[in-house]
């Protein structure tokens, strides 16, 4: 089939077995997740030019789960979740140590097309961002398009497929020809998270998601991810810590680009292991 | 350990004001228990009726901890150990109004015995009584100072209790089939000697929320080695 190469891009294997399950972690404590990993970030550093944005983080991601990443503002969340599709690169002067090892391969290593690497480990941002020219269909398509797929029947039924998982079909069924722009903040969002599962991804990055969205479209983008995450590796970045706590099977802690603490998002919520993270998460930081 | 101020002072003073009152709510049964137990020792009705009256002051501050600890986690959604202390005031609470009701109950056993001679019997209900009087005020300590340690010896001495309140039923079974014309007398001695058993289960409880508030440790239903 004409969409084969790009879900299934060669470049990569398949994603690694059950039996590699890692417990790790930078010098902090660190979970054992149960499932096999998406991620396996080792001693990964990053540099903005001079600044260190990460310092020294491994951590390992499980598959199908979805992983929170929480700090304040400044400690490299953002920058940590960019590394994971190398979205971080088009910031100039951007330089990185260690590996981030993804389906068994390092997305870093020198063959590796970061193109396809973003093809595959999708992201949607903290402000929706339809392209405004686009109507909603076509901006749900856009990413198939570009890799060459013009199977109408293929691409409608991704275009009902992607919108459906979005939780969006039933809302703008009838209104695909319509501007991406017309919609509401939370309805864009989502056909911004349907643009980004119409290419099959196997991860969704989410940098604050719904931190621009009244409290029912952040519900409605909430229980979209937990649905996504029986497909999906889903890694989230959020401010909110009832968010995080609601949303996430693991939680990851960052403080000035250290990764402080990584455990079951019941643990981290309950019982952290570091003083640091209690007092963060308890506002009662610095 | 020191807890950091809140960023917020209206949290730090929300969850002062929850743990005052569970304190103080603590101080009223401690002392409503002793005026029941001395109403019944020294025969002093007006004690047992004091006793009485305490129980009504500790039914409102459980209904305004459960207020304030509701209002705590709607308005501030606490984690960590903010949650484990807002979630214990509110189990702690509980726990002391049962164990009110159980004074309340000692009083008014008391008042009835208080009517006719003393029995010697008596004496059964002595040891019972500073047994689950230490084990109210050790699991208390626990909690106010979060100390684990002394949480966790509090829960195996519950079976000290229970084995003297046993000793104490099959005593006064005993008296009652040798002297039937006390069996009143008796039968509200045995229920004193189970009201103070039941003080010792809320104390155990206590002490198992001042555990898990300190460590969020769950020590309930968990097989122990008898004290020794």
């Amino acid at each position: 089939m004409e969409s084969a190469a790009i879900i299934d891009p060669p470049m990569i294997t398949p994603v690694s077995s059950p039996q590699q399950q890692v417990a790790s972690g930078s010098e902090p404590t660190a979970a054992a997740p149960e499932r096999p990993p998406a991620f396996e970030v080792e001693r990964l550093s990053i540099f903005y030019g001079e600044k260190k944005a990460i310092e020294n983080v491994t951590l390992t991601i499980p598959s199908k789960m979805i992983t929170a990443i929480i700090g304040p503002s400044g400690c490299g969340k953002s920058t940590l979740l960019r590394s994971l599709n190398r979205m971080h690169e088009l910031v100039p002067q951007t330089r990185i140590e260690g590996k981030v090892v993804f389906a068994g391969e390092d997305i870093y290593a020198p063959h590796i097309d970061p193109v396809v690497v973003r093809r595959r480990i999708g992201m949607v941002f903290q402000k929706s961002n339809p392209f405004p020219t686009m109507s909603i269909a076509e901006n749900v398509l856009v990413g198939l398009k570009l890799n060459g797929v013009r199977d109408r029947a293929f691409l409608r039924e991704r275009l009902e497929q992607s919108l459906r998982m979005a939780a969006l079909w039933d809302e703008v069924k009838n209104d695909l020809h319509k501007p991406g722009i017309s919609l509401s903040g939370g309805q864009q969002q989502r056909l911004c998270i349907a643009r980004a599962i119409a290419v099959e991804p196997e991860v969704l990055l989410m940098d604050e998601p719904a931190s621009a969205l009244d409290p029912i479209a952040t519900a409605k983008i909430e229980e979209l991810i937990h649905e996504l995450s029986s497909n999906y590796t889903v890694v989230i970045v959020t401010h909110n810590m009832q968010q995080a706590g609601r949303c996430s099977d693991y939680t990851a802690f960052l403080y000035l680009g250290r990764l402080i603490e990584f455990a079951a998002t019941t643990k981290i919520f309950t019982n952290p292991s570091e003083r640091q993270t209690e007092d963060y998460i308890t506002g009662r930081f610095g | 350990m020191v807890t950091p101020k809140h960023i917020l002072g209206t949290f730090d003073e929300a969850l002062a004001s929850l743990r005052n009152n569970v304190l103080m709510m603590a101080g009223l049964t401690e002392r409503s228990l002793d005026r029941a137990m001395k109403g019944l020792f020294q025969r002093d009705d007006d004690l047992c009726a004091n006793a009485i009256a305490d129980d009504e002051e500790i039914d409102q501050l459980e209904k305004q901890i459960d207020k304030d600890g509701v209002d705590v986690l709607m308005r501030f959604q606490p984690l960590a150990s903010d949650l484990r202390r807002v979630v214990s005031a509110m189990k702690l609470s509980s726990n002391l109004e049962r164990m009110a009701d159980q004074a309340t109950n000692i009083a008014r056993r008391a008042r009835k015995l208080n009517q006719h001679p003393p029995l010697p019997e008596l004496e059964l209900i002595a040891p019972m009584h500073a047994h689950a009087m230490s084990m109210f005020k050790d699991s208390i300590d626990a909690y106010v100072r979060e100390d684990v340690q002394l949480g966790r010896a509090v829960v195996p001495r519950d079976e000290k209790l229970d084995e003297l309140n046993r000793v104490a039923s099959r005593r006064l079974i005993q008296r009652m089939a040798e002297d039937p014309d006390q069996l009143r007398g008796y039968l509200n001695l045995m229920f004193i000697a189970r009201h103070l058993e039941r003080v010792g289960d809320h104390a155990t409880n206590i002490a198992e929320d001042a555990v898990y508030a300190a460590a969020a440790e769950d020590i309930r239903h968990q097989p122990f080695v008898a004290s020794a």
